[in-house]
């Protein structure tokens, strides 16, 4: 249909929409809650996600700060044994699955379609389900707490530990249905995603015009999606282990407990690289438009992502080198290893190099990237320790490992994301967030999270084992845990001050009253062309693309002797968010019907095998529903599409004109 | 630019390293120091990640001051124009292949000397003594094999793993109920112990004293509390103290011992074995108790998950075995100190108990006693109903105050 | 399931390919790794039967010559789905049906072959719980039956939907999907027959 003309307008023929085929009715763009818990915009999908994620930080961070409490002083009482066990347990997984996946999975929904140009995913429908599906897996995970206790086994509860003679509470079962729920939502979100940045790309957009966030993101879902199976398979079979006696870790029966391993790290290397990537990805977009120069060498960062990509799954067992695999696999996978730091290391030297000969404006998401910059590659360096595997048997299961990941995926994958929002956040909600207050917060949080985590190096090698609840008196490990507690504290200050920042930019925003720019920060990808906050339909105008960063040379064009000339204003190049005429998917009920059923079916098997009954029987009718659902809604006119999506009732009526039949964003 | 700044930093990376190192090793007092090696193997892996320590020091010197260089170097000032831009380089092809290219070289140099240290250690050491060391939740137990032969000496051990000094030590770690991780930081790296596998490990201690672990691999409830000592003695004493271990044990005389004897032999036997103990039975009635000679019939161990699974795997049984009991320094998977942790008692050594003053001055009864009042108050541990089959740890047997004390008189004489 | 007269077919996509078929591909290729996952646990654990005195591995109770007849007639079902997908193309409903039809007997034949299958190694003692070698075995074949049901059940809603006029020859690429998803299933069940019923 009228995608690539570049004027979307309908053709001739079908203005007259004919009632299509479906049993149920689709409904209209709805005003209020039910137009969130319907909708199928990416861009609120992507809100969703963060907003869910935060909520989760929450309660992941909450068992942090108790973790941290429990081990400030030697001997700490704050939590008994078993409760610390599920703590740290529930802290690790939740960090993990349901906060540092899903912010990447906010950021990648609202910003893929708009950096490649495109007007919403490509199954939109699709897009809702894998969200409620996360939420679902999410709500599963946690309801242990209300119902009988967390799992207790770390968050890659190596077999036989978790079989049900060890841990014979539901909390593994929890943690593995809940899992197993969020594994589907990343499988659908991984299909979705892939087929949209390799199906909906503007025209020109080839391969190697893509930002480098869209590069990252598609390698980060092709690792999703040959990953996330292996932890299901190996889920599935703990399950049947678990629940229906099967044998598939009972050594008195010949089992060996490192299929689990094997199986977990298959999967969770992969993961490790799942979670920075995204984060990798932000800051390229924005250190550029910080220094306002090109990324520095575009092919190579995004070789070397792909790289990673494929070297990811090459060096699982780095994760096993005290399970007693052998001299020759532990040689084997120790430098493999130690050969991924390469890409890896190109990304940071590349990143410099942008910053190198710049003009830097400082501004809060320039300095969380900077952040990224130096603190990942702490986490790189002890990385590369590990991978000198006779040493990793010294390190292994000490704080040190835990230091070593937390200036991963904290100092790393996190410090991009808080950069990604200061940075996204006036495209996303039409304000930006107070300057002065984020540089404030990002010190104390740069501050709170060396203290916390950087003495745990020292632990480590002092013979500090993790996952334990208590350390003795007299064995210098005192004054660290100490130190890393007050860390602890300081960085719960600083994202209750994150909090605040949001409330007291958006306060201030109103009251201004000011109209943002839709470029707020001279910045040059596609999404900086559309209004901020971004409209429903994204761009008026399906942009041509002829180069990276099209939007910038729009903008500007490059004199004989490289200089950068202005040649058009921003706001003569930047579409006003009026299009008419463009149709959306309508949304719907069945995305958060068809999650609605898994819950139950997780629960069921736990407890009741009626309730999977119950859950089944939503499941399917929420797929018959989904079948039988018109494409569109066939009340909805076509005309003109106004302004941001929002959830206020004097812009519902505006609102009341998402445009039906759209082939391509029918899924 | 790494080229400008690279005096400064030449003199910053010793120093920062120095810092880095004087933290961690010179803390007070810290016993598992993973940089405070002393055995031969540990020694190895600390001359193999000292120079690595090393190399990554100065690249995250390198970088971190090239960040803050470039940060400060070309920082926008408040009054520049905005809309005069920087040169715009897309990129270097030579400095690419370059940052790429140097960084592999490093990486293979330094994996190669990994490599060859991995083919080192994993070496099967000439003349060991086989130790095989089986992780349970939550303690460790160590059968010997003196000379190599194949099968073991009646010497079986629990949380103290005394060794001679100057000699490899092979052990052949396996485990009774799910993986834990046997780990003496200053010997050797670790290495899991897994349910239905062997795995290998040689240390070796130069000097006499003790040296500190903990089980690293998480394993449950008590994970924290599942400790190790190697308690390495001059060669004349590990001799001595072997024969020791291997002398049956003698029945108790004293009046109360006997009470403690038969309250152990009907309570505490079926988890716990005393090898060459008598029926105390066989000294009811007439006979005097030193004739009673009759071999004491265990009863079928049933209540420990793990001794079901260790039967299947054919490794021992399923509490720590109690023969010698008093030679050992600590008890409940080295969590409490059975000899009290003073200088005096800890130079009495492994012979602390043989002496009737030696037991007066150092012998930790107070916690003793509370174990046998109420374990599970000690230690985290599933106790459950005793002959439950997922009950692990030893449970609250309601002892009266006197039949503690019985219990103690009789237990003080597994010397 | 876009309605008739929406077809994909003005559809210009980045890579030319549908999303759908685009979205099948990327999905099937996830399956590989799941597969991958249980037939690797099975060449682990295909020699593990357990302690006890029942202790025949899998493939020492099989018939292979029942095994390899329920094999060809899941091969066969592929090409009757090729003819479908072919028939579609022509627009053929009445040929496409049958076709759908055919393939979807011929995959409930395996499955009934599977069914029986599985009770009589029931029969002889060796259940799902009974040792890691059997567990494994139950697992891996027992997935791919859960595949060639949904599958099954795929089928005969693409036959109900040509019966409603719902698919028609504009709608071919949606037989055409349920046909890649189909093929995925065989060629997995060539590699499982070959992993457990071939090598011992």
């Amino acid at each position: 249909m009228a995608t690539t003309d570049g004027t979307l307008a309908l053709g001739p023929g079908v203005d007259a929409p004919v009632r299509p085929m479906g049993v149920f009715a689709r409904p209209g763009s709805t005003p209020g809650w039910r137009g969130w818990i319907t909708t199928v915009d990416h861009k609120r999908i992507g809100i969703m996600y963060g907003a869910a994620a935060l909520f989760f930080f929450l309660i992941g961070g909450v068992e942090a700060l108790l973790i941290r409490l429990q081990l400030a002083a030697p001997e700490g009482k704050v939590l008994s044994a078993d409760l610390y066990n599920q703590v740290y347990t529930m802290h690790g997984t939740t960090m993990i699955f349901l906060v540092v996946m899903p912010i990447g999975a906010s950021f990648m929904n609202y910003l893929l379609p708009l950096q490649v140009g495109a007007r919403d995913v490509a199954f939109p429908r699709m897009n809702a389900l894998s969200f409620w599906v996360f939420l679902a897996g999410g709500i599963v995970l946690n309801s242990a707490w209300l119902l009988g206790g967390g799992a207790d086994g770390g968050w890659f509860n190596y077999a036989p530990n978790n079989g049900v003679m060890f841990s014979p509470t539901h909390g593994i079962d929890f943690w593995n249905m809940g899992l197993i729920i969020t594994g589907i939502s990343s499988l659908v979100g991984a299909v979705n995603l892939i087929v949209t940045v390799l199906n909906l790309r503007a025209p020109g957009m080839t391969l190697m015009r893509m930002p480098v966030f869209v590069w990252m993101s598609l390698v980060t879902q092709f690792m999703l999606l040959f990953a996330i199976p292996v932890l299901t398979s190996a889920q599935f079979l703990l399950l049947f282990d678990r629940l229906f006696g099967a044998r598939f870790f009972d050594v008195s029966q010949g089992a060996d407990p490192l299929l689990w391993q094997h199986l977990f790290w298959i999967f969770g290397h992969p993961e490790v690289y799942i979670m920075i990537l995204p984060a990798f990805g932000l800051i390229s977009e924005m250190i550029p438009v910080f220094a306002r120069k090109p990324i520095f060498g575009y092919p190579f960062m995004v070789f070397s992502g792909i790289a990673i990509g494929f070297m990811g799954w090459g060096v699982w067992a780095h994760h096993m080198f005290a399970s007693g695999m052998g001299p020759i696999s532990v040689a084997a996978f120790s430098v493999a290893t130690m050969f991924i730091a390469v890409p890896t290391g190109v990304k940071i030297l590349n990143w410099l190099a942008t910053m190198w000969g710049g003009k830097l404006r400082f501004d809060t998401p320039l300095l969380y990237s900077v952040g990224l910059v130096t603190m990942f590659t702490i986490g790189g360096l002890s990385g590369v320790t590990h991978a000198v595997s006779p040493a990793d048997t010294q390190q292994t299961d000490t704080y040190y490992i835990v230091a070593h990941f937390h200036y991963v995926l904290f100092g790393g994958a996190l410090f991009g994301f808080v950069g990604g929002w200061y940075f996204w956040w006036p495209k996303v909600f039409g304000y930006k967030l107070s300057e002065f207050h984020g540089k404030v917060n990002f010190w104390i949080l740069m501050v709170g999270f060396n203290l916390t985590f950087g003495p745990m190096h020292i632990l480590g090698l002092q013979g500090m084992p993790r996952r334990t609840y208590t350390y003795r008196d007299n064995y210098g490990f005192n004054f660290w845990n100490l130190v890393a507690t007050i860390g602890a504290v300081i960085i719960g200050i600083s994202f209750l001050y994150f909090f605040w920042i949001i409330w007291k930019s958006w306060k201030d925003a109103k009251a201004a009253n000011a109209v943002l720019s839709g470029d707020p920060w001279d910045a040059r990808g596609l999404e900086w062309m559309i209004p901020c906050p971004a409209p429903a339909h994204n761009f008026d105008v399906t942009p041509t693309v002829t180069r990276l960063d099209d939007f910038w040379h729009r903008k500007y064009a490059e004199d004989e002797s490289g200089r950068l000339i202005r040649v058009a204003e921003t706001a003569d190049v930047s579409m006003k968010g009026d299009g008419t005429g463009v149709h959306l998917p309508s949304p719907s009920y069945w995305p958060i019907v068809l999650a609605s059923g898994l819950p139950f079916i997780g629960w069921g098997l736990i407890f009741n095998l009626w309730f999977c009954l119950l859950g089944g029987l939503i499941v399917i009718t929420g797929i018959y529903g989904w079948v039988m659902e018109p494409a569109d809604d066939p009340e909805a006119g076509h005309g003109h599409e106004d302004d941001h999506p929002s959830d206020s009732d004097d812009s519902s009526a505006a609102a009341e004109v998402a445009a039906p039949e759209e082939a391509a964003l029918v899924d | 630019m790494i080229g400008k700044a690279r005096s400064p930093l030449a003199r910053i990376v010793p120093l920062a390293l120095g810092i880095v190192v004087f933290a961690a090793g010179c803390a007070s007092n810290a016993p598992q120091d993973t940089l405070d090696p002393a055995g031969p193997q540990a020694k190895q892996i600390d001359n193999l990640i000292m120079p690595v320590f090393g190399v990554a020091g100065i690249v995250f010197v390198l970088i971190l001051g090239g960040a803050v260089w470039v940060g400060l170097k070309f920082k926008a000032k408040d009054d520049d124009d905005f809309n005069e831009f920087p040169d715009q380089v897309h990129g270097h092809f030579a400095l690419e292949i370059g940052w790429t290219i140097v960084p592999a070289v490093i990486l293979a140099l330094v994996g190669i000397f990994t490599v060859i240290t991995i083919f080192d250690l994993a070496k099967k050491p000439a003349d060991a003594i086989t130790v095989e060391v089986t992780g349970q939740q939550w303690w460790w137990q160590y059968r010997y094999d003196l000379n190599n032969d194949g099968s073991f000496d009646e010497i079986v051990t629990a949380n103290d793993l005394v060794i001679p000094t100057g000699r490899n030590i092979a052990l052949r770690i396996r485990s009774n109920d799910v993986i834990h991780s046997w780990w003496a930081p200053r010997l050797a790296g670790k290495m899991d112990a897994v349910p239905g596998r062997t795995h290998p490990l040689t240390i070796k201690a130069p000097e006499a004293g003790e040296y500190i672990g903990q089980c690293a691999e998480f394993c449950g409830l008590s994970h924290a509390e599942m400790r190790i000592k190697v308690v390495a003695v001059s060669p004349e004493e590990f001799d001595a103290w072997a024969e020791a271990q291997q002398a049956p044990v003698e029945n108790p005389t004293d009046e109360a011992a006997i009470e403690g004897w038969k309250i152990f032999a009907g309570t505490c036997t079926s988890c716990h074995t005393v090898r060459g103990m008598n029926d105390p039975g066989a000294v009811e009635g007439d006979a005097g108790p030193e004739t009673s000679t009759t071999p004491f019939e265990y009863p079928e161990a049933k209540n420990q998950l793990a001794n079901k699974l260790a039967r299947q795997l054919d490794q021992g049984t399923g509490l720590p075995d109690l023969t010698h009991f008093m030679s050992r320094s600590t008890f409940a998977g080295a969590k409490f100190d059975l000899r009290k942790n003073t200088d005096a008692c800890n130079a009495l050594g492994l012979n602390w108990a043989t002496t009737d003053d030696g037991l007066a001055k150092c012998l930790n009864r107070a916690d003793l006693e509370a174990w046998l009042r109420d374990a599970p108050s000690m230690k985290a541990m599933h106790p459950g109903e005793t002959m439950a089959p997922d009950s692990r740890g030893m449970p609250n047997f309601d002892l009266t105050e006197e039949q503690i004390d019985q219990l103690v008189a009789y237990l003080i004489t597994l010397k | 399931m876009a309605s008739a007269d929406h077809t994909d077919h003005g559809l210009v996509t980045s890579t030319g390919v549908s999303n759908e078929k685009l979205g099948m591909w990327v999905f099937l290729g996830s399956e590989c790794l799941l597969f991958g996952g249980l037939i690797s646990s099975f060449l682990l654990y295909k020699n593990r039967s357990g302690t006890s005195s029942l202790h025949e591995r899998p493939h020492d109770l099989y018939d292979l010559a029942f095994t390899s007849i329920s094999s060809f007639v899941l091969l066969m079902s592929s090409l009757t789905m090729v003819l479908a997908v072919s028939a579609i193309q022509r627009g053929e409903l009445r040929n496409t049906r049958v076709w759908l039809g055919v393939t979807a007997l011929l995959g409930s034949i395996f499955i009934s072959g599977q069914v029986y299958e599985f009770k009589e190694f029931l029969n002889a003692g060796y259940g799902f719980t009974h040792s890691p070698a059997w567990s494994a075995f139950f697992a891996l074949t027992g997935f791919h039956g859960v595949h060639v049901s949904l599958g099954i059940v795929m089928l005969l809603s693409a036959i109900g939907l040509t019966l409603t006029g719902r698919i028609g020859r504009g709608q071919a690429e949606s037989v055409e999907i349920v046909g890649l998803y189909w093929h995925f299933v065989d060629v997995v069940w060539v590699i499982i027959f070959t992993v457990v019923y071939l090598i011992k």
